[in-house]
């Protein structure tokens, strides 16, 4: 028995230090419990927060072929000499102390070097710790760099201010020493750079470009940008990203979300420091979505060729789908020199060259002769224009006080509608189109959609398009409507401007006998292919004035037409060349235009040309300039498919 | 009672003052007793080596008259074969030269080749060094590759006097680019641990994801110019298959490697006529 316990049950001052205990234990127990098992998931949470980090790894890019599966953009590695400075801790403390121990050696003597008066009562200064971590942590780095750049022969640096982002914003990620290795750096350091060395051979994704500047500006090109903060997952968790590709232009922006990867996520312990301790979790990125265009390589390259180192554009659309097949815009760029990223020295080149403008569709121009046949097909539905319809050209055309002229300075002669197309006779459009009036031509053009974007699925379409009408001259301009402002909107000229890919709309419109076509980038199924609605509606010709405008459009690419540069042996070719005057880098200079389909019998593609004069000195005309970059597409088309041409057999 | 205690510690406190004093000296020192210690021991180990080879001299002497002389015929069958193969491997090469001379096409680089015979195996790093019979004397560099019949052996890690030690191609610490034969992308191939049955292994990353690789149609990894250490075209293994890694787009796989890598008797050096950067130690 012990001594107090004879005090057991009678002394209440025990009694009650004995409750006061019993309660305090409960209390404990119950505090503990409500932690442990109610509470729990508050304190995980706060734990979570506190020790893990989230890595968001952006997944690559799908891939973007042409409509035979030919790799138009895919992805090409991407190397560079990166660090974790985790593993660089131990030398930036051991650089830090040799650092501080010759800052202070250096204070001292300077100080000792003080007369004794000055230094009575006053202690030698201190040295600037923050400042001197961050020149060892530099020192490091660059022991580092400098290596590579021995087995690399580069002359990479690394700035002080890169460090201090690198620690404060992306303290997980590895720290890019050198980027964007070529394959023998590449090879070299993996070769050389030991397994355990702090240097690591990180490889990512660039966007590759196989044919290099075909079609620049309809595939586009992408940027780095940080990741979407909605794909940050909000768990409270602190999260470091890598940056991700976005689209900028062209189909890599219209059709980003479709391209884009999904991102992989890590989640890792980190000590306290901050810096990573294990990996806990770890989910892949995926790469996106592929893209099928509706881009025939082949007929891109024959329209790149044929373009040449000429300003201009040139476009071959499917007639029935309204698929483009080629869209080629000139001057344009390597996309492999804007990846991974854009240097100074090629942005200011491409700018400088005027070359990021897609001139298919961001810029606008007037159609010359090439409106004509919208001319004729407003006479033709109005009955100005029949089967009997002529015109004496004399060469000019005077009209109030002003002469309008051909291009033919003695004149055509007399010439009905079929004719004058052929020839592109000005005479015989000028009294046409003042017989059928600007409210009529204007309406005309509304309805083949010239005033309007076209829709295709590339950003950037201008909106600057003008079919002029008395009500936009007076609002616009400021003035009221001439009868010589009607004549010069009958031959394309005067205020009209529409882009060239209106105009390749325009000719396959007509091809299929409508007024409308939905030009795509898309490769259409078949089945797709089947339910193409273009929106718009019969032109509306009896096939009499139906046979009238097409005699014309097929005798333009006869021996005697404006077009006959582009003749094929074996395919019946129809179009309209055009030239036409503009006001351009300051100066006047000539648009050499050419609008065709083929064949005759059922077409199936439609071409618009457009070559943009670039000095005053350049006499560029459709038929001549335009027209045979026109023929290089038509015989790519005859190679690649014969059946469509209806040369199945010839070739 | 004491002092038999102290008695049966002393071994003890002997071996703690000692890992004291060689924790406690500088690592020039150590580095300095360690290779002085692999020169103490080399002789003994090319001794040992050289009876291995008079072992084997006298092994062959027991055949009889008619197997000796039909391995004689068999090797001047495989002699005649092989100076066929000289020969057009020699005008090959001067068809190349005259090629880079018309395209401007900068030299290939060009090696001088060392042979070598392996002395031991070493336990020490879990049979992942060889150590061959040639050093210093012979002017073997640091870094160069070594090669065999069946391709790649590995990259020369240490040369002493008269012995050098050969990181293989199987050690997890051996790293080399290469790319697959027939094409130029770069790869990675990579050394792994060994399960200690069964053939050699390694593996291979950053394979671009349109190659393909199965049991039937496997893909021949082999070595790459481009990182200047080994010459185009050494075989490195067979790949069999390849899966996406973690990058989402490039693939990795396992690459097989020659068995005959257990067993090596002799190894060729290639020693650079034109000396590269090398990697320093502390890279």
């Amino acid at each position: 028995m012990n001594q107090y316990d004879v005090h057991r049950g009678e002394n209440p001052r025990i009694i009650f230090f004995f409750w006061i205990v019993i309660l305090a234990s409960i209390t404990l127990v119950l505090g503990l419990a409500w932690r442990q098992l109610i509470a729990n998931q508050k304190y995980e949470a706060i734990e979570k927060r506190q020790t893990e980090r989230r890595i968001l790894k952006p997944g690559p890019r799908g891939d973007i072929y042409d409509r035979k599966g030919n790799l138009l953009v895919g992805n090409r590695p991407h190397y560079s000499a990166v660090v974790y400075l985790d593993d660089l801790r131990r030398e930036f403390r051991s650089e830090y102390s040799k650092i501080i121990r010759a800052e202070r050696e250096r204070i001292r003597k300077a100080y000792d070097l003080r007369p004794k008066n000055e230094r009575a009562g006053v202690a030698p200064p201190a040295p600037n710790y923050n400042e001197l971590q961050w020149v060892a942590r530099k020192n490091v780095i660059e022991i580092y760099i400098d290596k590579i750049n021995v087995i690399t022969g580069r002359e990479d640096t690394i700035t002080t201010r890169a460090i201090i982002r690198h620690f404060n914003e992306q303290l997980l990620l590895p720290l890019v020493l050198v980027e964007d290795l070529t394959a023998d750096q590449y090879a070299r350091l993996i070769e050389q750079v030991p397994v355990q060395s702090p240097i690591k051979i990180h490889t990512d994704t660039a966007r590759y470009y196989p044919y290099g500047a075909a079609a620049a500006h309809t595939l586009g090109y992408v940027q780095k940008v940080n990741p979407d903060p909605s794909e940050i997952i909000d768990d409270g968790l602190k999260t470091f990203t890598f940056k991700t590709k976005q689209g900028k232009t062209g189909i890599e922006r219209s059709f980003d979300e479709h391209l884009s990867g999904t991102t992989g996520h890590e989640i890792w312990r980190v000590d306290p420091l901050g810096f990573q301790d294990a990996l806990l979790y770890q989910e892949a990125p995926k790469q996106g979505e592929n893209f099928i265009s509706s881009i025939d390589i082949d007929l891109q390259i024959a329209a790149e060729t044929a373009l040449g180192n000429r300003t201009g554009t040139a476009i071959a659309l499917d007639v029935k789908t309204g698929e483009v097949l080629a869209i080629a815009s000139h001057p344009g760029y390597d996309l492999n020199d804007l990846s991974p990223y854009i240097p100074r020295k090629v942005f200011d080149k491409i700018n400088e060259q005027g070359a990021w403008m897609n001139r298919s569709l961001q810029l606008s121009y007037p159609p010359g002769s090439t409106f004509k046949l919208l001319s004729a097909i407003a006479g033709l539905r109005k009955g100005t224009i029949n089967t009997k319809t002529q015109h004496n050209c004399q060469g000019v055309f005077p009209l109030g006080n002003r002469i309008f002229s051909c291009h033919a300075r003695n004149g055509h002669g007399l010439v009905d509608l079929a004719t004058a197309i052929e020839g592109s006779c000005n005479i015989f459009f000028y009294a046409e189109g003042l017989r059928i009036g600007i409210d009529e031509l204007s309406a005309e053009a509304q309805r083949f959609g010239l005033n309007e974007r076209t829709g295709i699925e590339v950003p950037y379409e201008t909106g600057r398009l003008v079919v002029p009408t008395k009500d936009w001259k007076r609002e616009i301009i400021g003035e009221g409507w001439m009868l010589g402002d009607t004549a010069n909107t009958a031959i394309g000229q005067g205020f009209l401007l529409v882009t060239p890919l209106q105009m390749a709309n325009l000719i396959a419109s007509i091809a299929r006998g409508e007024t409308r076509t939905q030009p795509t980038l898309r490769a259409l199924s078949a089945e797709e292919a089947k339910r193409v609605d273009h929106g718009g509606e019969p032109i509306g010709l009896t096939p009499r004035q139906h046979v009238e405008l097409w005699e014309g459009m097929e005798r333009v690419v006869s021996n005697s037409g404006t077009g006959r540069l582009v003749q094929i042996d074996g395919l019946r070719i129809a179009g309209k060349t055009g030239t036409a005057d503009f006001r351009a880098h300051g100066k006047e200079v000539n648009l050499a235009w050419f609008l065709g389909l083929a064949p005759v019998e059922d077409p199936q593609i439609a071409i618009a040309v457009m070559v943009e004069g670039t000095s005053s000195s350049d006499s560029y005309h459709g038929g001549s300039t335009a027209g045979p970059v026109a023929k290089d597409i038509f015989l790519e088309f005859i190679e690649h498919y014969p059946e469509r041409a209806g040369l199945a057999f010839k070739y | 009672m004491a002092n038999v205690r102290l008695d049966k510690i002393k071994p003890l406190v002997a071996l703690a003052a000692f890992l004291f004093a060689w924790w406690a000296i500088p690592t020039t020192v150590k580095s300095y007793l360690k290779a002085g210690f692999t020169e103490f021991q080399s002789p003994a180990w090319v001794a040992t080596s050289y009876l291995d080879d008079l072992e084997g001299f006298w092994a062959r002497r027991s055949h009889s008259k008619v197997e000796l002389i039909e391995a004689g015929r068999e090797v001047a069958r495989a002699k005649s074969h092989y100076q066929f193969r000289a020969q057009r491997t020699q005008s090959l090469e001067q068809e190349i030269s005259r090629l880079e001379t018309i395209l401007h096409l900068p030299s290939r680089r060009e090696f001088r080749y060392e042979v070598a015979r392996v002395v031991r195996r070493d336990l020490n790093y879990w049979w992942q060094h060889i150590i061959i019979r040639k050093g210093k004397d012979y002017n073997i560099p640091k870094g160069a590759a070594v090669v065999f019949a069946g391709g790649v052996v590995g990259r020369v890690i240490e040369v002493n006097a008269f012995t050098s030690r050969v990181e293989l191609v199987t050690s997890p610490n051996f790293r080399m680019a290469a790319n697959f034969e027939g094409d130029g992308r770069p790869v990675i191939y990579q050394g792994v641990a060994q399960s200690g049955f069964g053939n050699p292994i390694g593996s291979v990353r950053d394979a671009p994801k349109d190659s393909h690789a199965s049991t039937l149609t496997p893909l021949k990894l082999v070595s790459t110019h481009l990182g200047g250490t080994f010459p185009a075209g050494l075989v490195i293994g067979q790949v069999s298959w390849l899966e996406p890694g973690i990058t989402g787009i490039f693939q990795a796989g396992s690459v097989e490697l020659d068995s005959r890598l257990l067993s090596l008797h002799e190894v060729a050096v290639l020693i650079p006529l034109h000396p590269i950067n090398l990697p320093s130690d502390d890279l």
